[in-house]
This record gives structure tokens, sequence and C-alpha cells, in this order.
């Protein structure tokens, strides 16, 4: 007991020698990020990059820390919360959609108004699209980072031979179903939160009120009454119908191998993908789908924006400024070139580097022009059981489509299912 | 402070360690399971209200709660038959002591050692559709775990192996302790080797049986590792069990009402488990 | 006649071992494939050269697998302890005092064997977090430290140490604690040891609640580390089963090297849980 005490008191004199000695010197501040692979070495390089020029200027030292995906970074964030042990936070986290909720109920969030108010004077000039993406009931959690959108990937090689072009529509790519052989399939895919909520919104329906759940906390569905939902889903029941479609997650590994024709995901995946086809046969690249010829185009922006903690007023004007410089249009041009982000920062279109980009493939540009053809009404979907929503949805659909249930049916079982779930989870957090 | 109140305090002292860990991480837990089931738990884990039975209520009507059930259940009642006939014909086999004993008492008792996601990443490859060894020696063409229809099967190969090593060691230790005159005895009035089986030895090691079915059904009821690993319930929550109900509620989805719930409803499904199987026992069990 | 029917039944045994353990010979085996041999059709079990480590070598370089042998080997061996001590202190108790409430104790102690770990997992991990043990050594052990029938077999073994052994060793002005640790402990040794080795292997092999409180890579387990691999490396396999057969050897050779204590021990204590 006399040891562990002597332990405790020890490892505590130690922490507070640390960081009075860190007072002294250079502000530190470090920064939770969940890019990996290319894009890891990426953010490595740009906070080496930030160490040596701003940061020695202003005296700022950022360690940069891989907190593993998304959601195990979000899960971190969300147990630490929930144990209130604030100081083991960052200064500077990097967060998808899934942790806009809690972020922003923590005691110790710093949002971007709270830092505007603080710093006067800054100028952001990041992508309007990418800013509204990062709101919760108006207020700014953060600044976009990594910005992407969903688009189709197909194989233009297999496609270009038996006289198609690029699908753009569910019907357009029904049509392939003739490419359906032995060992290779058209299109695999099962709706979840934001695929669904794009569909929906090429129909003009929002996903959940609350325009999505970004104004306030969604309590139902707001896609039955106006027929949306329903026309979706005939739509898709048409798709599986025709033999196009594999009621499975689309498959990067089976895409790439040639076994799979069609893809829809992440605008991101472009560098990778170029270098894991290896020229084995041309990657074509398409906007999102729209449900029919009728619908409007567009998808919504995915990706993760970079949040702020507060941990008194140096570290939180460093935090500030490494946000403005990892938000940079030098930054944003050269990300969006080295992985297929789109630029989150509008100068960086004007870029060099980024018309070089374009020129010589143009397929990074279709993403950025798809955002802006995008509605500005569809939103990204936030509800609070965002986990148990996601695959509520996949497994609704997913049953549809097994169990040959009719549109009707499947209607009613995702008002139950989901509506369900937002409706606890209000009760539970009011 | 006399002596004699020290010595009185002696003994609790010397419990006391553990009877803190034991209210603390069992009990309490229990307890606070039990109270969140019935309250509005918000995603930070406080309690914000009475709930009543509403959150029993809601775990009810949701669809993924009579899968997850009826799964954990069919998992329960093929796995843990299956491995008892197994092991108990292995260990009957196994039980005469003969020359190299040790060979083979050592390879079936092994799978115990070996640890659970180990085992269930090679299964995980043994079993791939397209790489794995079982479809080309079977000729099939499955993906055992990509398919609603046989992911399950899948998951059952796995928990009924692990489940091998320790029920056989048990059932090998149980027919060996039987006094060998009983056996002898049966042998002379020319009794067939499977009809002393069924007629002296099985009523004998019953107490083993017992006690294996016991712990096998709550093994089994709290299946979720190969889950994890292999499935994540899925497809379309064809493996979705209870504990791994539980654990998305309450880790990823910070859900720990419906958590709690899922998990006091499981404690009250094992709880019968056994106590059914104590009734039994009052009635066919025979002790030496 | 008898000689020859045994010897056959021996082999048909040795077969059955075999089949058991044929999941455990293909991974290991497979650990030593390169990628073309997997993808390669037929399929087979035995890789072409056990000289093929670049498996191996990519489980220890790519991810930090000694890291992950070091926070099992700490967690395992620190829980198993004070598990072991907190059992003996308890059946120490129960069998050499007498005092009130012995009984309610008891079976309050023994009860905690009824409620399954895993049901109190959500719950326990919201106290672990709230005590800030997220992510340490301390955490991941804190809830095995209650080890029931480990204290109930503790407590059968020491009934057979004579109270009056006690009286006589006290009366030499021996104190509670030098009586447990120089003449109690040693004459249960075998018996220590065999249910440390089993409660090792147990921790070592440990999957759902380190996985809940670990979320840096630097404090995962082997166990946990080793299923982060696939997600990682979607598609090799060989590597995969590179990983799990590394993770799987120590507590094998553990198990064989001590096989007849712990079998031993294991039936032996087996009806009473």
């Amino acid at each position: 007991m006399k040891k562990l005490l002597a332990l405790l008191l020890s490892s505590v004199l130690l922490c507070v020698f640390s960081v009075s000695l860190a007072q002294e010197g250079p502000v530190r501040i470090t920064l939770w990020h969940s890019m990996s692979e290319e894009a890891g070495v990426l953010m490595e390089g740009y906070v080496r990059q930030f160490n040596e020029t701003v940061g020695k200027d202003k005296g700022i030292v950022v360690e940069a820390v891989y907190q593993g995906a998304y959601a195990d970074a979000v899960s971190k964030m969300n147990s630490v919360l929930t144990g209130k042990q604030y100081d083991v936070l960052p200064d500077v986290m990097q967060l998808d959609a899934t942790g806009k909720v809690s972020y922003a109920a923590a005691e110790t969030a710093y949002t971007v108004p709270e830092a505007l108010a603080d710093f006067p004077g800054t100028s952001l000039t990041l992508l309007a699209p990418a800013m509204a993406n990062w709101q919760l009931a108006g207020v700014q959690l953060g600044l976009p980072f990594a910005t992407s959108t969903t688009v189709t990937y197909y194989n233009k090689t297999a496609l270009d031979s038996a006289g198609f072009s690029a699908p753009q529509t569910l019907q357009d790519i029904a049509a392939l179903s003739s490419l359906a052989r032995d060992g290779v399939t058209v299109y695999a895919a099962i709706p979840n939160t934001p695929t669904l909520a794009n569909w929906l919104g090429q129909l003009g329906s929002d996903l959940v009120d609350q325009h999505n759940g970004t104004e306030g906390t969604a309590a139902r569905l707001a896609c039955i009454d106006n027929g949306a939902l329903a026309a979706f889903l005939q739509a898709w029941k048409d798709l599986y119908a025709s033999g196009a479609l594999v009621n499975a997650s689309g498959s990067t590994d089976e895409f790439v191998a040639g076994r799979q024709l069609v893809m829809t995901s992440s605008s991101s995946s472009i560098a990778s993908l170029t270098e894991r086809i290896g020229g084995a046969f041309e990657l074509g690249v398409a906007a999102y789908p729209r449900v029919n010829a009728q619908s409007a185009a567009g998808a919504t922006v995915s990706g993760s924006c970079l949040v702020m903690f507060d941990h008194g007023d140096a570290r939180k004007a460093a935090a500030w400024e490494l946000e403005q410089f990892l938000t940079s249009a030098p930054v944003q041009a050269d990300f969006a070139r080295g992985t297929g982000y789109l630029p989150s920062n509008a100068l960086a279109e004007e870029s060099d580097v980024w018309a070089q980009l374009v020129r010589e493939h143009p397929q990074y540009q279709v993403g950025l022009t798809q955002l802006a053809e995008t509605p500005d009404t569809m939103r990204s979907v936030t509800v609070g059981p965002s986990a148990d929503f996601y695959y509520g949805i996949i497994n609704d659909i997913s049953d549809m489509l097994e169990e040959d249930l009719s549109v009707e049916e499947t209607v009613q079982l995702m008002q139950d299912d989901l509506g369900g779930m937002l409706a606890q989870y209000l009760r539970a957090n009011p | 402070m006399s002596e004699r109140v020290k010595k009185a305090a002696k003994p609790y002292l010397f419990l006391l360690p553990m009877v803190v860990f034991a209210v603390g991480f069992v009990y309490y837990p229990f307890l606070k399971t039990a109270a969140q089931s019935v309250s509005n738990v918000n995603f930070r884990g406080e309690i914000t209200g009475f709930a009543g039975w509403e959150n029993y209520r809601y775990l009810f009507s949701r669809r993924e709660f009579s899968i997850a059930l009826g799964n954990t259940l069919r998992l329960a009642l093929i796995n843990v038959p299956v491995t008892l006939v197994i092991t108990v014909f292995l260990a009957f086999l196994c039980a005469p002591v003969r020359r190299g004993h040790t060979v083979y008492e050592t390879m079936l008792t092994l799978p115990m050692a070996v640890s659970m996601a180990s085992i269930t990443l090679v299964f995980k490859v043994l079993l791939n559709p397209s790489v794995g060894y079982l479809n080309y020696v079977l000729g099939l063409n499955i993906g055992w775990y990509e398919d609603r229809h046989t992911a399950m099967a899948g998951i059952l190969m796995l928990t009924v192996w692990m489940g091998i090593g320790f029920n056989f060691l048990l059932f090998l230790s149980a027919f060996r302790s039987i006094p060998p005159d009983i056996l002898g005895s049966a042998e002379l009035d020319g009794a067939g080797k499977f009809r002393t089986l069924f007629a002296i030895q099985l009523p004998l090691i019953s107490p083993t049986v017992l006690y294996v079915l016991c712990t096998n059904m709550i093994q089994a009821m709290m299946t979720s590792g190969p889950i994890l690993i292999l499935t994540q319930g899925g497809p379309s929550r064809s493996t979705l069990t209870m504990i791994y109900l539980m654990y998305t509620a309450g880790y990823s989805s910070a859900n720990y009402s419906l958590a709690a719930c899922v998990s006091i409803v499981t404690f009250l499904l094992t709880l019968t488990c056994t106590l059914i199987l104590f009734l039994m026992e009052r009635k066919r069990v025979h002790y030496q | 006649m008898k000689r020859i029917r045994d010897t056959g039944l021996t082999l048909l045994c040795i077969l059955l071992g075999c089949l058991v353990l044929f999941p455990v010979f293909y991974g290991l085996m497979g650990a030593f494939k390169t990628p073309a041999e997997f993808i390669a059709y037929p399929p087979t079990v035995l890789p072409a050269s056990f000289l093929h480590t670049d498996n191996f070598r990519a489980v220890f370089t790519q991810v930090p697998m000694l890291r992950y042998f070091l926070n099992s080997f700490i967690v395992a061996a620190s829980s198993t302890v004070i598990r072991l001590v907190l059992a003996v202190f308890a059946a120490y108790a129960f069998v050499f005092f007498d005092f009130r409430g012995k009984k309610t104790l008891f079976f309050l102690l023994l009860g905690t064997m009824m409620l399954p770990a895993d049901t109190v997992i959500i719950t326990n991990y919201q106290t672990v977090s709230r005590l800030g043990l997220l992510d340490t050594y301390l955490g991941m052990g804190i809830v095995s430290f209650v080890g029931a029938s480990q204290m109930f077999m503790l407590r059968q073994q020491f009934m057979m140490s004579p109270r009056p052994l006690r009286e006589a060793a006290l009366m030499d002005g021996c104190g509670d604690m030098r009586f447990i640790v120089s003449i109690l402990t040693p004459l249960c040794m075998p018996a220590l040891a065999t249910l440390f080795l089993q409660s090792f292997i147990a921790q070592w092999n440990a999957y759902l609640w380190p996985l809940l409180v670990t979320n840096t890579n630097a404090m995962r387990t082997v166990q946990v580390g080793i299923t982060m691999l696939t997600t990682i490396e979607g598609t090799n396999y060989e590597m995969v089963l590179a990983a799990s057969a590394v993770a799987m050897v120590p507590a094998a050779v553990l198990f064989l090297a001590l096989r007849r204590q712990i079998t031993r021990s294991l039936s032996g204590g087996a009806l009473v849980g």
C-alpha cells in the first residue's frame, strides 16, 4: 500500500514537473488524426512543415498522433468524455460525422465561432458546402480538412468494349446487366446512412427531420410522408430485379480485380485505385448515380474536419494556427493531389498544382463539379445513434431484397426500426 | 486498539481485498446494470430519469432483439449437444490406458490452450471461399462467413472446435475415475461395450455431464468473440448474438440503457438454463 | 488379439487427434506460404518451403508485435499474481479463523461465479473509464482480480494443513503473513503453480475486455493486436496466419510443457467450477 502511494505520488509529481517544464519552452500541442497509408504520410509531413515554418516563428510545436480509423478515434474521444478526463484530449482532432453530436456536447469543445471571436481578423476561404457539413444547430464545429464526396467508379475498358458509356442513373446501371457473367458482377452495394441520404436528397427529401439533424436532434424519418423513401426503394428493387445489383457491400478488391464493373465510393480513393489497378484497365469516374432521369444530381460532402479542445489560451491560439495552416490553399491543393480528396479551400482551385492535376487527370475534377452542382439543401445526416442507424438501414434494405418484402412493408419496417431508434435516443438524451 | 479487537478484525482484513473487488467489479456493476435497464441513460452514461419498463418494451419491439435471441438460442442448442456427443465419444474411446495414450490425449486437449483470436483467424482463412482448404476438400463453393445462410454454420464449426479440449479432458478423467471392478463385473455379465457405456458409464459420469452442460450452455450464450472478429453480426444479422448486440449498443452506440436490458435478459437466460439443469439433476444424476 | 485391437484403437485415437488439430496445423503451415502459393489452385496444406519466413518478419516489423507481447505478458502475469494473492488471503481467513458472517461472506464470494463476466462488461467499462484507467495495465487487469474458483480450491488445499500447525507456528512468534509466506504456500506450491498457469493462459488469451479498454496501438495485447491486422491487411492471408501462429505458440508451449499438472488440477477441480 505504501509502495502504491509512493508510486502514485511520484507519478503525480512527475506530471506536474513535466507540465511546468513544458510551459517554459514553446507551446506544445497535440493533433489526433485518422489518416493512414499515403494520406497519413502526407498529414505527418504537413505537421513537420508547420513545425519548421509557422511553428518556429510563433513558438509552437505540434505532435501528430495517429488514432486509428475515424470510428476508433471517436470511440476514444467518447470514452475520454465519459470519464471527464479532459486533459487527455488533444488540442486539435480530426473528426468525422459520427463524432459531431458528442463533440458538440463536450464541455471543453472550442468551436470556430469562439475562435473567430478570440482572434478577430481571421479570414476563411473554405468551400461553402464543405463548411456547412460541419455545422450543428447553427454552430460551426470545425474546419473541413479531408473533404470528399461519393462518386461512381467504373471499369471503362469493359464498358467501352460492350458499347456502354458511363452510367448516370440507376436505370443505366440496370442496363449493364447483360455484362454480368460467372465471376463478374455489375454493381454491388447496400444503401447506408450517407448513400441513402444522397438518393433521397436527389428526390428532394431529407432522410430525417430537423434538416437531416443539422438544426436540432432528429426525431423521426422525414422521407415517408412525402413518398421519397418508397420511390427510392422501388427503384432499388427494380435495379435488383434487373440482375445488375448484388445485395452485398461493394468490395474494392473485387473492383480492382476486374470482377465488379461499377462501384460507388469516396472520391478520395482515386489515387489509391489508380495505383492498385496499375493499368490493368482504364478507371472511369462519373458523378454519383441519380435515382432516375428526373431526379436532381449530386451527393453530400463526406470526410472529416478538424475540431479543437480548450487547453488554456496559449494552446488555443496555437491550435487555431494549426487549423488555419492545415486548411490553407497550398496544403489542401497538395493533399488533393496526393490522395483524391477535394481541396477544402476555395483558393486551392486557383492554384497551379490543382490546374496541372486536373489537366493530367480530369477524373479529379468530377467530385468538385458534383459538389458545385449539388443543391445546397442537401445535407449529410447527423443522428444520435449513428452506428445503429447506419446498420439499421443496411439490414432493412438488405432484408427487403433477400426476403422479397414489398415496398410498403419495407417502409413500415424502416419506420419502426429507424424511427424507434430516434425516439429512444431522444428519450434518453433530452 | 486492544489486542482483542485486532484479533477479531484479522479475518476480515484478510478477506477485505477480495470482497472489495468482488463488490466493485461483480456485484456493483450488476446492480448498476439492473438500475440502468430501467432508467434513461444519456450517451455519457449518466442516468437522466426513471424509465420503468420502457427500455425493455423498446428492446422487445426491436427486430434485432428477436433475431439475436433466436440466434443465441440456436447457437447454444446446437453447439452444446454436438460438443457433448463428440467429446463423450472421444473420451470413451480414449479412456482405457493404452500404450502411447499421452500422445493422443495431448493432441485432443491442446485446443484448450489455443486462443480464441488465433483459431478464429485460422478458421477465417480455412473457410475462405477462394483460398480456403475446406471448400476444396468438400468440393463446395461456399462463402461460409459471407453468406447469410451459412455464416452461423461456420461460427458453429468454430465454437464446437473451441469446446473440444476442455470437455474432453473432463470426460476423460470422469471415465477413468469409474472403479474398474464395476466395469469388470459388467463385462463378466456379457454386456457389450456400448451397452456398458449407456447403462453403466454414462449414469456414473452424469455429474460431469451435468457440469459440462451447464458451463457450456452459459459459455455458448456468451458467444461474442468470433462474431466480433469474423462477421460483426452479419451478413444481414444472421450471426447477431445477445452479447454482440450488447457490445454494439453499449460501446459503439453509447446506448447504455439498451445494453443494460440486453445483459439482464442474457443473465436471466443463463440463470434459467442453470436452474433447469439443476432440477433435472435432482431426478436423474447419480452420484457415486 | 487384444494387443492388435489396442494398437488399432491407439491409431484411431491418434487419427482423431490429427483431425482435431488439423486447423492448428493448417494455420501454422500457412504462415510459411508465399502470397502466390495461397492464390494457387488447388490449395495445399504444406508450404513449398519452411525457409520462407517473410510473413513472420512482416508480423514483427509492420505491427509492434513485441510490444503486444510485452503488454500481454504484463497484464496476464500481474493480474494472475494479484488474483492468487487475494484468493490465498481469502481462503486463509475461511480456513483458519472463525468469525461472524463467515458463511455469508463465503457465499458472497462464491456467488460471483453465478454472474457471467460478459454481462457486466459494459458497466465495468464505464467504471474503468470513469476511474481514468482506460488504456492502462491496471484497467486491463482489474476486472479479473476476483477468482472465486481459485479461492475455493485453495481453501480445500489449506484444509489439509491442520489448524494446530498454524497455532504452533504462531506460538513460535511467527506472524500470519510469515506463516502464509514461509509455511503455507510452500506446502501448496504444486496447486498454486497450476492455478497460476491455468489463470495465466486464460488471461493471455482474453479478448473482449482488452479490446474494450485499450484504444492505442501501444497498449494492445497480442490477441487484440492480431485481429487488428485483418482490418488493415484485408486479403493478406499468410500474414494473418503468421500472426495467429505467433500468438498461439506461447500458451501452447506452456501447456505442452506442463500438461500433466494442468490437466490433473483442472479435472480434479472441475466439479467445483
